[in-house]
């Protein structure tokens, strides 16, 4: 009830004329961001950190905010028109949403994409607003010792779902990122590690100049690689779906919702993901599966809803853990602390208006996109027609000036560049970017838990294994280690026909 | 990318990864484990680098594995490595070079707003450049470069330097 309260206070104290225009051009900005092929949300929540930092701290989050719901939801207008998803969360969408496009469908398409986004991120906001409090309630049991495995568990499981077929790349990359986050002063001794006489190392790498390089010149660089996409309609038809046909994919939404909530819960995993696991779910279920691929709006239906509902499940434990759901709820943290919110288990102790403000500023966003996708669907249209060469530039000059901005020193341009080449080579060889980002903004935490539970328990191991939520940790991830290795999965697989002979048949 | 080349790649990472594991270990352990301020021993700032170190040694190890492995299969499927990209390599060359001589050169020496205008009118007009099929279809989309360019050039320094109040470059 209080809960409640507190949801209702955050309502009316956002609404102004100043958050509704905020609101508005923020979503805009999204959708055309996830429009566009090539520019991600990651990316475009991280550079519009670097213009809203002189931004009040509500409005450059609401701002932020709906740039992530946006951009999430622009993907699926080019995954259903060019057949190329304009963000890794709309992959799943390009399966029934280009074969309707190709049809004569695209506005319709665009329609059922814009109502599930809406569902999706709906259903996610209960779920954010119902549990973000309880998690933040059971995080303040949580020690160094917890805190070490929670942060291990993020790279890890982050790791094993990201990396398509081989976790092992996952697992690098997540290394690659703990490492990043070794490089300058650690927080127990103040020991300056890595720095190699470069002052400016000092204070760590930047995580905003790191992500905008990783995911802004890095995909700069792979635009211009990559060959060019031809639009499958110019024009579209009928774009507002009718109420009997949102109503008739309720459970596909609900479902959907409910998966991509859950898996925008788990670290680092992100909204491809919950877009796939919605999608095979919803296929399984499905009474007419052979429609899958073909152009089923079922399948639309559950891979839009499933990718919007991962947006508030990845805020959930960021706000309460400050561990991100998602890369771009990674670079939302980042900006969290410089606009002075500091999420976390304490953050319902100090801050409790604060988590009802996100869920409010996610309902402002989802009625954004559902005006703007279903009223100007044609006249974004033209934002497909903008030509890469005329683009990119201009995006590259933001990579280059965002990260300046901050603080005002060339160093971080140089980082950016870095990160920008070393992202663009590790994407084209299938590593994954989200164990990456991941480590970078959890190695100080695991690095700072792993030394302060080792000097509280005097050098003895024991309480890493024996608290009862440090051991539930440490069995996940032993689990998903060792299920990674082929020979014991197919050990595991073995077993299992051994002892359920039908199960394999039924695979079959 | 052909199997081939994906192992090649896979093999080339996995030995830099090792090198850099290695140091990694090498750097951990050689780190001030700052006895002088008594601090208990497993709490030395060495300690995840360290551990970092080995896990990166063993994965990359396994990935050098994985990789000769996929590079013997390919040769006995007799698999080609010389078959076409998925893009297109000369277009990365001056993307990057153009990116780089931009961020690198260009700012700080030129104006931002020169310097900004000069690279998006250069990078546009590169790019442009083989679609045109006349003369004047090629001054055509010069003069939209430079259009272009100058307009983003002001417009983004205008943004950061009064709006953002930003020091440029």
């Amino acid at each position: 009830m209080q809960g409640l309260q507190l949801f209702f206070d955050a309502i009316v104290a956002l609404t102004s004329v100043q958050s509704i225009f905020t609101a508005a051009w923020s979503v805009l900005l999204g959708i055309i961001m996830g429009t566009l092929p090539g520019l991600t949300a990651t990316m475009g929540v991280a550079l519009l950190t670097t213009l809203t930092y002189r931004m009040g701290a509500e409005q450059a989050i609401l701002a932020l905010v709906c740039m992530y719901v946006g951009s999430i939801y622009g993907g699926s207008r080019s995954a259903i028109l060019l057949n190329i998803p304009g963000t890794p969360a709309s992959a799943a969408t390009t399966l029934d949403g280009y074969p309707l496009a190709r049809a004569g469908r695209a506005g319709y398409a665009m329609g059922i994409a814009t109502t599930s986004s809406a569902i999706g991120t709906v259903v996610g906001i209960f779920f954010l607003a119902a549990t973000a409090p309880v998690l933040a309630d059971i995080a303040l049991d949580f020690h160094s010792y917890e805190f070490f495995w929670l942060a291990l568990f993020g790279v890890i499981i982050s790791g094993q779902l990201t990396a398509a077929g081989s976790p092992l790349k996952g697992y690098i990359a997540g290394i690659l990122g703990l490492m990043v986050a070794m490089v300058g002063m650690e927080g127990i001794h103040a020991h300056v590690r890595f720095t190699f006489g470069f002052s400016e190392l000092a204070g760590g790498i930047g995580l905003i100049p790191a992500m905008v390089g990783a995911f802004g010149f890095a995909e700069v660089l792979n635009v211009m690689y990559e060959r060019r996409a031809q639009l499958v309609a110019g024009t579209v038809d009928r774009v507002l779906p009718r109420i009997a046909d949102v109503w008739r994919y309720k459970f596909t939404a609900l479902r959907s919702g409910v998966i991509g909530t859950f898996v925008g819960v788990l670290p680092g995993v992100g909204e491809d993901i919950g877009a796939w696991a919605s999608y095979a779910a919803a296929r399984r279920l499905s009474r007419k599966p052979e429609e899958f691929g073909k152009g089923s709006i079922d399948g639309l239906t559950a891979a839009e809803t499933g990718n919007s509902a991962v947006v508030p499940g990845a805020l959930i434990p960021a706000l309460t853990l400050a561990v991100p759901g998602s890369a771009p709820a990674a670079v939302l943290i980042a900006a969290l602390f410089i606009h002075g919110v500091r999420p976390g288990p304490m953050i319902m102790t100090e801050q409790p208006m604060f988590v009802y403000s996100i869920v409010a500023m996610l309902l402002f966003a989802t009625i954004g996109i559902t005006v703007f996708g279903l009223l100007l669907t044609r006249p974004l249209l033209m934002v497909l027609r903008i030509p890469r060469e005329r683009l990119m530039p201009v995006v590259f000059v933001l990579c280059v000036i965002g990260p300046y901005a901050i603080t005002q020193r060339m160093f971080d341009v140089w980082v950016m560049l870095f990160f920008g080449v070393v992202g663009f080579l590790l994407r084209r060889m299938k590593y994954p970017m989200a164990p990456l980002v991941l480590g970078i903004i959890l190695g100080e935490l695991m690095d700072k838990n792993l030394r302060r539970g080792l000097s509280l328990s005097d050098g003895d191991l024991s309480p890493f294994f024996t608290r009862p939520i440090s051991m539930l940790f440490f069995v996940v991830i032993a689990l998903t280690v060792m299920l990674s290795i082929p020979a014991i999965r197919r050990a595991v697989a073995g077993i299992g026909r051994r002892f359920w002979p039908s199960a394999r048949s039924q695979t079959r | 990318m052909t199997a081939p080349r994906a192992a090649t790649a896979d093999l080339v990472t996995g030995v830099i990864l090792f090198a850099l594991a290695v140091a990694l270990i090498y750097g951990a352990w050689t780190m001030d484990r700052l006895e002088i301020r008594q601090i208990h021993p497993l709490t030395a700032p060495g300690l995840l680098p360290g551990l970092l170190g080995v896990a990166l040694a063993l994965c990359s190890a396994l990935l050098i594995a994985g990789a000769v492995r996929a590079r013997r299969r390919a040769a006995a499927a007799g698999a080609e490595g010389e078959a076409a990209g998925d893009g297109s390599p000369g277009n990365l060359a001056v993307a990057t070079g153009l990116c780089l001589a931009y961020a690198l050169v260009l700012v700080g020496w030129l104006p931002f707003w020169l310097a900004t205008s000069l690279f998006v009118a250069a990078f546009i007009a590169v790019f442009e450049w083989p679609d045109a099929e006349s003369g004047r279809a090629r001054l055509v989309n010069l003069l939209w470069a430079a259009g272009i360019g100058l307009g983003a050039g002001l417009a983004i320094s205008y943004a950061f330097s009064e709006l953002f109040l930003v020091r440029l470059p």
